[in-house]
């Protein structure tokens, strides 16, 4: 009996070391994504097992989009796609990250869609805009409203979640909501003659998407996360060959559940990059055509609008190495 | 009339077919009304679904519109001489009728899609009970020898019990973020939250029952002489069995209902990612579909526990009534 015992203790002991020793090991990259068309790109490369042909081990975890960042975070896993404007925010509240490459831009899938009979930003003169204030359609509304050489006292902002944006349209209480697909779509078909009046095609640039990682992982896992990239890069090539894209929407259609003809639209709203695109972006310039640039728009918005206090230091979190190391 | 005060008033010992009728009436009746605002062109119907866009330039085949709205642009159109549109009356796209929801039901059950490693809704659902499944038993392992304790030691009681009722008032999903920092991305902080949202009510339920046991027994007990952990195992205990086992039943539909904010927390799995999910996207029949699913599996769980009950319990007559 005493024997059995010990013989039991023994294997649940040296069990519990093995599965230690083995995660320490090879432990796989772990990466977090949500529902962005930029993002459920990867999943061609989950589905085809590109990441295996590449020899590197990654894994990725299917997340709500903020619930992603807070794993980030809490330094549950090692990277996770975000924009490079929540990037900054994650960051400035303790969890701080690399970018290391862009996944896309949005064009056109984030938008200020207004009600029936309004045409243009400066008809919103004096009226309620409905926006999640902090995140990026607040950003994009701003934005939109310098252009159209008004001030950001000239509309009343409405504070509402994204979600509920086709409600809040729907409600007739606000002239405009600031919504990203599929959410605006939505909207759009709750209230018929609703239509887009500024949208992120308006200033392609406005919000890149990046894989962010953490510094410690960039730092010990350089050749993993560089053979990352290079799969990435092949994503975009057969989504964006006409000759592959129909089987690679359908892969992308399949894990949010629509059907492929519904996926492509959202598609057509987010600008893929493939590296060699990535890389000009990765260029140290002002402007939007610059991650530089954009993050610091988003920078200066974050401290304008008390998303956080103190501006952050650019340099330490967009990390062009990888990029550049690519050939 | 009288017929039906005569079945009403045989409610206090039914027969059983009547039972079963009643029963079954509950179900119908809600069925009834769904259906007829779903099936009843002039009950409800608050939109106009497209069938002929006509002269209107923004609308398309297949949109539902306000009928107002619609209205204005049949007499716009008149006006100006140009084809009117055309449509017929049609529900807003978040209540899809019975037939839909049973045609979802029935092919996210026996047709999941294949060719990808997404969960199909029956993979979520099983993900879902493993989840509540642990995070119950959990709560229970802790929560049931607390609440024992609570009821039968005062002091015990007095201890533990104010900080309880203060905890129990806190938003269990509130923890999420900590749960998730401490336990990982996977089903640690699901069960977590379940565990935090069930706990506290548990020991506060499972004491007061405790208490309601008839100080005769323990006084009895006690003149002839059992003590302590005696009292306890051999009174206590096998006294409020069947009433602990109703509230066990009723806290496992409790448990069930933090499941939703549960599944919110790390990783997107079980019933609730596919039903936010189907949400996203407008599939409304695929989530009413999730919704019916947990029901049904809720009130079997409920029918067979309650079923158990009254062969566990056959002298409890309570157990026949719930």
């Amino acid at each position: 009996m005493n024997k059995t015992i010990k013989t039991v203790f023994n294997m649940v002991a040296g069990a519990a070391f093995l599965s230690m020793s083995a995660s320490a090991l090879a432990e796989p990259l772990k990466i977090g994504y949500s529902d962005w068309p930029g993002w459920v790109a990867w999943q061609v490369a989950i589905d085809k097992g590109w990441f295996k042909q590449a020899g590197v081990d990654v894994k990725f975890e299917w997340f709500d989009y903020s619930a992603s960042m807070d794993a980030y975070s809490a330094g549950k896993i090692d990277g996770v796609l975000m924009t490079n404007g929540d990037a900054l925010v994650t960051g400035s509240a303790g969890g701080k990250s690399k970018m290391i490459m862009l996944t896309d831009y949005s064009d056109g899938n984030d938008m200020i869609v207004a009600k029936p009979g309004i045409k243009s930003l400066k008809e919103l003169k004096g009226k309620k805009v409905a926006v999640e204030e902090g995140l990026v359609e607040h950003l994009l509304l701003l934005d939109g409203l310098k252009k159209a050489g008004m001030k950001p006292s000239d509309v009343t902002l409405v504070n509402a979640k994204t979600n509920s944006m086709p409600q809040v349209l729907g409600s007739g209480e606000v002239a405009a909501i600031g919504a990203w697909q599929p959410v605006a779509g939505e909207a759009m078909r709750a209230l018929p003659g609703s239509r887009p009046i500024y949208t992120s095609a308006d200033e392609p640039g406005l919000i890149y998407d990046v894989l962010a990682v953490s510094p410690a992982s960039a730092a010990m896992h350089k050749a993993e996360w560089l053979k990352v990239l290079k799969v990435w890069d092949r994503v975009v090539h057969y989504i964006n060959d006409p000759k592959t894209q129909p089987d690679a929407v359908k892969i992308m259609a399949a894990r949010v559940g629509v059907s492929p003809a519904t996926y492509l639209p959202l598609l057509k709203g987010t600008h893929l990059l493939d590296l060699a695109a990535g890389k000009k972006i990765f260029a140290a310039k002002t402007g939007f055509g610059s991650l530089y640039g954009s993050s610091k728009v988003a920078d200066d918005f974050n401290v304008a609008n008390g998303v956080y206090k103190t501006h952050q230091d650019l340099n330490d979190y967009i990390d062009g190495a990888l990029m550049k190391a690519v050939k | 009339m009288n017929t039906i005060a005569k079945w009403l008033a045989s409610d206090a010992d039914p027969a059983f077919r009547k039972r079963t009728l009643f029963g079954i009436g509950s179900f119908l009746l809600p069925m009834l009304v769904w259906s007829m605002v779903s099936y009843v062109p002039w009950v409800w119907h608050p939109k106009m679904e497209i069938t002929n866009p006509g002269g209107v330039d923004f609308l398309q085949v297949g949109m539902l519109v306000d009928k107002s709205m619609f209205r204005d642009q049949v007499a716009d159109m008149e006006k100006q001489h140009l084809a009117v549109p055309q449509g017929t009356p049609a529900n807003p796209i978040y209540l899809p009728a019975p037939d839909q929801v049973a045609k979802a039901l029935y092919n996210g059950i026996f047709h999941p899609p294949k060719d990808t490693d997404v969960p199909s809704m029956p993979a979520s659902l099983w993900h879902s009970i493993q989840v509540i499944f642990w995070g119950f038993l959990i709560s229970s392992v802790i929560g049931v020898p607390l609440g024992i304790l609570s009821g039968t030691y005062k002091s015990f009681g007095r201890l533990t019990e104010p900080f309880i009722e203060f905890f129990r008032y806190l938003p269990a999903p509130a923890f999420g973020a900590l749960a998730v920092a401490i336990l990982g991305i996977y089903d640690g902080p699901k069960i977590a939250i379940i565990v935090i949202g069930t706990l506290f009510q548990q020991v506060l339920i499972i004491a007061n029952t405790t208490r309601k046991l008839e100080t005769t027994l323990i006084e009895a007990a006690r003149t002839l002489g059992t003590r302590n952990f005696k009292l306890l195992t051999r009174v206590v205990v096998p006294g409020i069995m069947p009433d602990l086992y109703r509230d066990q039943r009723i806290l496992l539909g409790w448990a069930w209902t933090y499941l939703i904010v549960a599944e919110l927390i790390g990783t997107s799995t079980g019933i609730t990612w596919f039903i936010t999910q189907q949400a996203r996207y407008q599939h409304f029949d695929n989530v009413y579909a999730g919704i019916i699913t947990i029901g049904i599996l809720g009130f079997g769980t409920d029918l067979v526990l309650a079923r158990l009950g009254r062969k566990l319990f056959p002298w409890d007559r309570t157990q026949d009534r719930s």
